[in-house]
């Protein structure tokens, strides 16, 4: 009978089992066959994908190898490649823009296509030259972008030959709308009018090239622009996207995409040529061009199969039907644009008039610099002169040489120090005969934690010291170098600048702790007193307050963040429309602020959104704290004469504080790393100088040349200041609590012995 | 010190009515227990003298003042808590000195009085600690204590005793009488324990369901209980209570038929009752007492003895109910004797309206 059922259950397992041994030698078939099984990975989305498969498909169709692909986010294709090219797990070739070729280049991650290369004749020369890098092609070019005119033709009918003359649209076109919109605080779109004074972003060897004569005239025609009314001030890319699309704009520069967000607005449009610059000798602007690429990984550029499939992805038909599909531009010379498309056209015409965006690696590092030197420039903070040698220096300063290689024997003797110590007392351990005994009788226990103990060492404490280690080294993961403290004493010693000067460790840290302060003031005052009101028994509704009081703490506080981000814009946010009311309704003349143009106004906006984040915390622990304060105690202090208010401050609010403590220990810490805020709401606007710890190290690690390991040497900075705080804080009240336990025992003592 | 004068109090919390028109008089200096059993209204009743609830109907006044709506720190009053609601913040020094410092007292006469409240309770060498690092004795003394540095002129305790031990709770019992003596001040206390209302009070209020039973002298309310609730509440242990109807017994005596007629006990002349009317006997434990045969007017049979040291509390049946007597311990009574005994002293109560006929 038993012999039966084992027999039964062999049976079954076998069944189950089947479809899994099948399955593994199907597997082992793929591999086999791997080799011709290409791997493509895109940041094509909708109708640029459908493409992309269609010309898979034909290219499947004609014999070709299969293809995966993979769709990656656009701002992660970068680190995926890094991440997994070197581990022989990335794709064998890949569609990017060809600025990241130079840095791709410096990290092996790309190779030359070599074979799969037409010929120059094939593609428009702007992009040959994007996708070359010191005489070798390194992607075979797709498509090109760059920022055109945008008219709207309800609105104009004839556009100025210069831009100059958009200052004479201003009386002809109906009040309220624009004669041109632009991101004109943003370096990408302001290089097109540096362009038409003959500079650059990046200068001959690496050097920062917004700076000199160029720079200075294209900052104060930008300026004249907006002072005239003829731009407006503030204007990000949604901002432009906006106006033109509510008709407040006749004109906007903008990309391909801003036609994709003009679909079904009912906007009359057509697109142009950028106009002329009369302040340069009637130059043209010229936009910064963007070419889309195939690129090969060095793996992949090995395989023939995969240098067709490129070849394939860049050839004539596929050119066509992406234009015909997707209505992107065609970086091809010899394939005609759909007859009848005057966008494609007009993008065609402009792209010739553009200038290639450098691809070498330090392009990356003059973002930062020029989008702050504009900005202070067109606050009027500092004169195109001031500003522009302001941005060299900050560019200077993030691609200053790494410091040099450090001997790693400090750090050896001081782990082999450490080793030794530890071997040598697990030695005595050892010795003394208690050790093992001690083991042996543990090990049941040891079993019970195993998994918690190895869950918290991968999740948390592997990590840790990963993140720690990293700060002792400098440069790229791939290239960097053992440096010691080198990073930490940068730090400290603020690169050799002075040490109160913006973005100096020192600086950072006071505005990080008064933010601090703040925050757990207002969010203690505010939540405590909700906290109070909303006990009262006799309060009605009081359920649904609280449910309205903790929704600031339900909603994602990025969410918030940018909400409130748009509530501080100085022209169109909502507390522009309260002051515009205000003055509307009593007749006053209060000038809209503008909220991020001075250190105390983005601090204050803020501090607004992150008070109106965290006060919901604080109201519920005390809450919860209230109900620890016995009633007849409150009774009592009441008998004895207290008012209501003295029973607050004189017995409610002590008898919380223990409870309130650690929320606010959290709470600070919380506020000490509030990273959202502050990069979403002020953006370190003005300037920088909102900018706190954690968001200086992110700007180090992630915008100024990946410099891991010293962001890394902030974040060890942040860890070692929280941690000996909190660890004070604990150690006093260690303190407390026992001396209290001691009290408590001596009463017991009196107790035991009788009254 | 204060006379406390409650008329017609009432008070409701929603549709439930917690009294029914009370009346209370305390004279200036005296000291006022009010006793009943849980429910019966007297903590209400307190809470209104403090001023914490406010009375749905009815005047309460102090001396000459009308205090009915003032606010419990315009009445010059203090309170001990059943809980003793110490600061848990504060040390017993602060405990002690925060209602005089709430009234700006002078610091120097602040010191002063916090000592002499905390020599006279022997508190002197804890002024230091907390309240968390104090045992119950020493909270219940704390709060004692508090009351006494702000010199009121009424005190109120609110089962001031119920949370401590029974050996300590004999001795406090003792301190506070003494207390109340030394200082002078009008106290009014509330206890549903019928021994320290007996021993405590000068004039004693017992409730029951939201008004007065009786008030009195405490020994004139055990002696002569108004009603059968009284007279079943005062006493340990409990009055026996046996029902009977009242028959002539000739010669113009009266005579109780009682329980299932199996005895019959005669009554003392003079009571206004009438034959055939429906009562019930109450007689206190111990007020049964063994003695001759001849003289005996009921006889007992012993189910079960409880040896109490001084006395034993013999459990027994008369007439169908059951009945204890409290005798000394040297009669040495067993269990399965009958004892003849006298009853030296006895109550009637109307069955129906539960009132003493007397």
């Amino acid at each position: 009978m038993i012999r039966r059922r084992t027999a039964a259950r062999l049976a079954l397992a076998g069944l189950a089992l089947a479809p899994l041994l099948l399955g593994a030698g199907e597997a082992r078939a793929d591999e086999g066959d791997e080799a011709a099984t290409i791997q493509l990975w895109h940041a094509y989305r909708g109708a640029e994908e459908e493409a992309l498969q269609a010309i898979l498909e034909a290219h499947r169709a004609a014999g070709g190898p299969p293809v995966e692909t993979l769709a990656i986010p656009y701002d992660a294709f970068g680190s995926k490649l890094g991440a997994a090219i070197p581990l022989g797990e990335g794709p064998d070739l890949y569609i990017d823009s060809h600025e990241r070729l130079g840095d791709y280049r410096v990290r092996g991650i790309v190779a030359p296509v070599g074979d799969a290369f037409e010929g120059e004749a094939a593609f428009r020369s702007n992009a040959v030259q994007a996708v070359t890098l010191d005489d070798a092609i390194w992607g075979l070019p797709l498509s090109q972008k760059c920022v055109a005119l945008y008219v709207n033709q309800g609105l104009l009918k004839e556009v100025p030959a210069t831009l100059e003359g958009f200052a004479g649209l201003r009386d002809t076109l109906p009040e309220g709308v624009f004669p041109l919109a632009y991101e004109a605080q943003g370096a990408y779109v302001h290089s097109a009018l540096l362009g038409a004074f003959g500079g650059s972003l990046l200068g001959p060897d690496d050097s920062f090239g917004f700076v000199g004569d160029p720079a200075v005239r294209s900052l104060n025609l930008a300026r004249a622009l907006i002072d005239g009314g003829v731009v407006p001030s503030d204007a990000d890319g949604a901002l432009v996207t906006n106006l033109f699309r509510g008709g407040k704009a006749a004109t906007a520069i903008s990309g391909p995409w801003l036609a994709a967000d003009l679909e079904g607005s009912g906007i009359d449009y057509r697109v142009e040529l950028l106009p002329k610059v009369e302040a340069a000798d009637g130059a043209p602007m010229r936009p910064l061009l963007t070419v889309e690429a195939v690129m090969l990984s060095p793996e992949g550029a090995k395989r023939a199969d995969v240098r067709a499939l490129a070849r394939r992805i860049a050839g004539p038909e596929a050119a066509a039907l992406r234009q015909e599909r997707a209505r992107t531009l065609t970086a091809r010379a010899d394939v005609p644009l759909p007859p009848g498309d005057k966008l494609l056209a007009a993008f065609a015409a402009q792209a010739e008039v553009a200038t290639p965006m450098p691809s070498a690696p330090a392009m990356r590092a003059t973002w930062e610099p020029a989008n702050r030197a504009i900005k202070a420039f067109l606050r009027g903070e500092l004169d195109a002169e001031a500003a522009t040698e302001g941005a060299r220096k900050r560019f200077d300063d993030v691609r200053r040489p790494l410091p040099p290689p450090a001997s790693p024997t400090p750090l050896l003797i001081v782990v082999g120090l450490l080793l030794l110590y530890g071997a040598f007392s697990l030695v005595r351990q050892v010795r003394s005969g208690e050790l093992v005994p001690a083991l042996r009788r543990s090990i049941p226990a040891y079993r019970y934690v195993a998994h918690a103990v190895i869950t918290v060492g991968l999740l948390v404490i592997l990590p840790l010291v990963v993140g720690a280690a990293t700060s002792l080294w400098a440069g790229r993961p791939e290239t960097g170098h053992y440096v010691g403290l080198a990073n930490f004493v940068d730090i400290l010693t603020a690169r050799g600048g002075p040490l109160l000067a913006t973005g100096s460790f020192y600086v950072v840290l006071l505005v990080t702790l008064l933010w601090t302060l703040a925050n757990v003031f207002f969010h203690l005052a505010i939540g405590v007193s909700l906290g109070l009101v909303l006990s009262r028994p006799t309060m009605k509704l009081r359920g649904l307050y609280r449910v309205l009081l903790i929704i600031p703490w339900a909603v994602p506080n990025y969410v918030t963040a940018l909400a409130w981000k748009g509530m501080f814009h100085r022209q169109f946010g909502a507390v522009t429309g309260l002051i515009n009311a205000l003055n509307q309704t009593f007749g006053l003349s209060i000038e809209p602020i503008a909220w991020f143009s001075h250190f105390s106004t983005a601090f204050t906006a803020n501090l607004a959104t992150n008070v109106w984040l965290g006060f919901p915390f604080m109201m519920v622990v005390t809450l919860g704290a209230l109900t620890s304060v016995p009633g007849d105690v409150l009774e009592a202090a009441e008998v004895d004469g207290a008012t209501r208010w003295q029973r607050m401050w004189q017995v409610t609010l002590p008898i919380i504080r223990p409870t309130l403590l650690p929320a606010v220990t959290l709470g600070a810490i919380w506020t000490f790393n509030m990273f959202n805020v502050v990069f979403l709401v002020s953006g370190g606007e003005p300037d920088g100088t909102t900018d706190i710890l954690v968001s200086e190290a992110y700007r180090w690690a992630f915008t100024r040349e990946a410099q891991y390991g010293y962001a890394a040497a902030y974040a060890v900075l942040i860890f070692l200041m929280l941690a000996s705080v909190t660890r004070l804080g604990e150690w006093k009240a260690g303190r407390r609590a026992a001396r209290e336990a001691a009290a408590a025992r001596a009463a017991q003592a009196v107790e035991g012995g009788g009254h | 010190m204060v006379a406390v004068s409650v008329q017609q109090v009432t008070k409701s919390f929603g549709a439930t009515k917690v009294l029914r028109g009370v009346d209370v008089h305390v004279p200036a200096g005296g000291f006022a227990v009010l006793v009943g059993p849980s429910g019966c209204g007297k903590s209400t009743l307190l809470r209104l003298l403090a001023g914490l609830e406010e009375v749905t109907s009815g005047s309460i006044r102090f001396g000459e003042r009308e205090v009915t709506r003032l606010e419990p720190r315009e009445r010059d009053i203090a309170m001990v808590f059943q809980s003793y609601a110490l600061y848990p913040h504060l040390t017993v020094r602060d405990n002690l000195a925060f209602g005089l410092r709430l009234r700006k007292t002078d610091p120097a006469e602040i010191g002063r009085r916090v000592d002499e409240a905390a020599a006279m309770l022997g508190l002197s060498h804890l002024l230091d600690r907390l309240p968390k690092a104090l045992s119950g004795g020493q909270r219940q003394r704390v709060a004692m204590g508090r009351a006494i540095v702000r010199r009121p002129a009424l005190f109120l305790f609110d089962e001031p005793l119920s949370n401590l031990d029974a050996a300590l709770r004999a001795q406090v019992r003792v301190d506070i009488r003494k207390l109340h003596d030394q200082l002078g001040a009008t106290s009014v206390y509330v206890t549903h324990d019928q021994v320290e209302a007996m021993t405590l009070a000068d004039v004693m209020f017992v409730l029951n369901g939201g008004v007065v039973e009786q008030q009195g002298a405490p020994l004139e309310v055990y002696d002569a209980p108004a009603t059968r609730f009284v007279a079943g509440f005062l006493g340990s242990p409990a009055m026996n209570f046996i029902k009977a109807t009242i028959e002539d017994a000739g010669g113009g005596g009266l005579r109780a038929r009682l329980g299932d007629g199996s005895a019959n006990l005669a009554l003392p002349p003079g009571l206004p009752a009438r034959p055939g009317q429906a009562v019930e006997v109450g007689v206190r434990p111990h007020d049964l007492e063994l003695c001759d045969e001849s003289a005996a007017e009921i006889h007992l049979k012993v189910d079960f003895v409880e040896l109490l040291g001084p006395e034993i509390h013999a459990h027994c049946v008369l007439a169908g109910a059951p009945v204890i007597a409290c005798l000394e311990t040297r009669t040495g009574v067993s269990v399965g004797d009958t004892l003849p005994l006298r009853v030296r002293r006895l109550h009637l109560f109307d069955q129906e309206s539960g009132r003493a006929l007397r």
